[in-house]
């Protein structure tokens, strides 16, 4: 079979046991790169969305503007970072970061909002400070939401970041694009088929983690409802 | 205590929910606000501890505005219970208790120690420590509340229709510990219910309230069933107010004819096995052995209700009166019961202190303060009530 050959061909490469075009090295560029993302997006987002889902004001734009940035188109948003602010980390690091923030915020906002309202007179009531019932109260019961919307940002991030390749940046992107340069095909799937698995990683790594780490007052609480 | 003076509350939107209110929650006693539905009672109770600030007068906590004090510090001195129990999901049943003493920065060891004492206090078992609200019955979850908010020792409760969402059942037993918990902690307790039947039962001062938070009247329960002060309150207590009235008034009022006096009531003679307890009536006259069942109440812990009730219910009309072990101290004609329904001078007195081996889901011989064991449960009640 062609693609199988293509697959170890890809593998076997010495370049791509070491050395700066490694599988290891562009791996962990493109986790790198999508990690530096999601924490940017997470922190613009989510103390954000906790404010908001709290207060309760702002609701109705966060998911106007939500809905509205799903609509960017990644690879237009590349171009123009690239046009504002030169080839570099920025350059990309900006259209994933405004990919991810919107699932982190809706999550956020979501997830506080859903809080029982009950609990969270309670916890006024006996004596809680708001910032104590956003952080003690509030925030344990938006956690499995939240971390949905960390699943959601994180997949989609690693998928895109294939898109650093296009700005002369690394990450597995490089495979991609190189492989169609040098109509190395072999080289295409390999890089892409490696995309697809880390993000295959990345679900399963949160669903352990919603399945372990959650405490399991939260996670009865999120299947009740 | 807890003084009400000309208290308002107009809302944003021109809703009146109370209107120029005064009243006083004294110290160490239960008092009951009781209405229908949409009268102000929640409104009043979360002004005290500022969930809703008045539009208008001011409330006083021993003598203090309460505007001038914070809110959060001012609420981690008053204990609050509601409805729903609110517990917080995400931690276990002991750390949900310890809540205010985290907050007050106890330790941990210590306000889990506490935790574990109010536990057993309301009368859970200790291995509900670990669990979480979502393992808990509805009626354990609200236990659970009512340990919250006794956790930091406040001397004021504040407590909104905490009861309402348990099967009767349940909420029989949850007035029961109430009671009990109350006649060992004597906190000042608002207490918030649409419930006449619960205010009667709990309170030692019931305020009906009548649409904006205006009383309605202002009496112990004994006094609000017997007077109602117009026909709107009267409706409000419902049928029968004078026969569940007498269920406020201690049985022992009733003076007993004692068993030595020979056991014959007519045609009917009271049989006794070897330790005096009650087997039944034989029927004299119809000579033969059989026998109908005999009924009994407790003079020491029931009410007259329960004493006419056994009358009515003995086949010779007489009830006994039982020992906490059901060994027979005496008998009670009807008569004798209904001369003790006439009240002569002295007024109504207070049932409120169960008897401790009556309170539900203590554990018997637990060392909680006032609760003996089964076997010198009279000996117990009778003392207390001599310290009265
Ligand atoms: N935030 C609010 N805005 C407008 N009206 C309110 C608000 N809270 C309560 N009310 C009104 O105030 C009245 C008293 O409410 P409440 O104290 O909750 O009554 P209760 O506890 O006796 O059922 C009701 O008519 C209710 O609709
Ligand atoms: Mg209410």
């Amino acid at each position: 079979m062609n693609w199988l050959n293509w697959l170890s061909d890809f593998f076997s490469d010495p370049d791509h046991r070491s050395g700066p075009d490694s599988i290891l090295h562009r791996v962990s560029e493109h986790l790198t790169l999508s990690g530096e993302a999601l924490l940017y997006a997470a922190l613009l987002a989510v103390p954000l969305g906790l404010l908001i889902g709290y207060t309760g004001r702002g609701v109705n734009v966060v998911t106007a503007l939500a809905g509205a940035a799903r609509a960017l188109p990644t690879l237009g948003l590349v171009t123009l970072a690239v046009l504002l602010a030169g080839v570099g980390d920025t350059a990309v690091l900006f259209p994933l970061v405004a990919l991810a923030a919107p699932p982190l915020l809706v999550a956020a906002v979501e997830g506080v909002r859903g809080t029982d309202p009950d609990v969270r007179d309670a916890a006024r009531g006996i004596g809680l400070t708001h910032s104590q019932v956003l952080l003690q109260v509030c925030l344990p019961s938006a956690a499995p939401t939240l971390l949905a919307g960390f699943r959601t940002a994180t997949v989609q991030v690693i998928a895109t970041a294939t898109v650093a390749a296009y700005v002369g940046l690394g990450g597995l992107g490089r495979y991609v694009i190189d492989g169609l340069a040098t109509r190395q095909y072999a080289v295409t799937v390999g890089g892409a088929l490696l995309v697809v698995l880390l993000a295959v990683g990345a679900q399963l790594f949160f669903a352990l983690l919603a399945r372990f780490a959650l405490p399991p007052g939260v996670r009865a609480q999120r299947r009740a409802r | 205590m807890i003084r009400f003076e000309g208290v308002g509350k107009r809302h944003p939107d021109g809703t009146v929910a109370v209107e120029g209110l005064d009243l006083e929650v004294p110290t160490g006693r239960i008092t009951v606000l009781v209405g229908p539905s949409g009268c102000g009672k929640t409104t009043l109770l979360r002004m005290v501890n500022r969930m809703v600030e008045p539009t208008s007068g001011r409330v006083l906590l021993d003598d203090t505005d309460v505007a001038e004090l914070e809110p959060a510090k001012l609420r981690r001195g008053i204990g609050y219970v509601i409805q729903q129990a609110g517990l917080f999901p995400h931690r276990k049943v002991i750390d949900n208790i310890a809540t205010v003493p985290y907050l007050l920065g106890w330790d941990r060891k210590k306000a889990r120690a506490r935790a574990a004492e109010l536990l057993e206090l309301v009368g859970l078992a200790p291995e509900t420590a670990k669990r979480y609200p979502f393992q808990l019955s509805g009626g354990q979850q609200q236990r659970v509340g009512v340990a919250r908010a006794l956790a930091a020792d406040p001397p004021v409760l504040l407590m909104d229709e905490p009861f309402s969402a348990v099967d009767p059942v349940v909420r029989a037993g949850l007035q029961e510990e109430l009671l009990r918990l109350q006649s060992e902690l004597h906190k000042t307790v608002l207490f918030v219910t649409h419930d006449i039947e619960e205010a009667v039962r709990l309170g030692d001062q019931v305020v009906v309230l009548r649409e904006h938070g205006r009383i309605a009247q202002l009496a112990d329960p004994h006094t609000l069933l017997t007077s109602p002060a117009d026909d709107g309150v009267a409706a409000f207590l419902g049928r029968d107010r004078g026969l569940r009235g007498l269920g406020l008034r201690p049985a022992k009022a009733v003076e007993l004819r004692p068993v030595d006096d020979g056991l014959r009531y007519g045609g009917w003679e009271l049989a006794l096995d070897d330790e005096r307890r009650p087997i039944g009536w034989i029927d004299r006259s119809a000579g033969t052995a059989e026998l109908q069942p005999s009924a009994g109440y407790r003079p020491d812990s029931d009410t007259l209700r329960a004493a006419l009730d056994a009358a009515v219910l003995s086949p010779a009309g007489v009830a006994v009166a039982l020992d906490a072990d059901g060994r027979a101290i005496g008998t009670a004609s009807r008569e004798a019961v209904l001369a003790a329904l006439t009240p002569a001078g002295g007024g109504p007195v207070s049932v409120r202190k169960p008897d401790p081996a009556d309170a539900m889901g203590t554990p018997a011989g637990a060392d909680t303060v006032g609760t003996a064991d089964g076997a010198d449960v009279v000996g117990t009640a009778d003392g207390a009530d001599g310290g009265r």
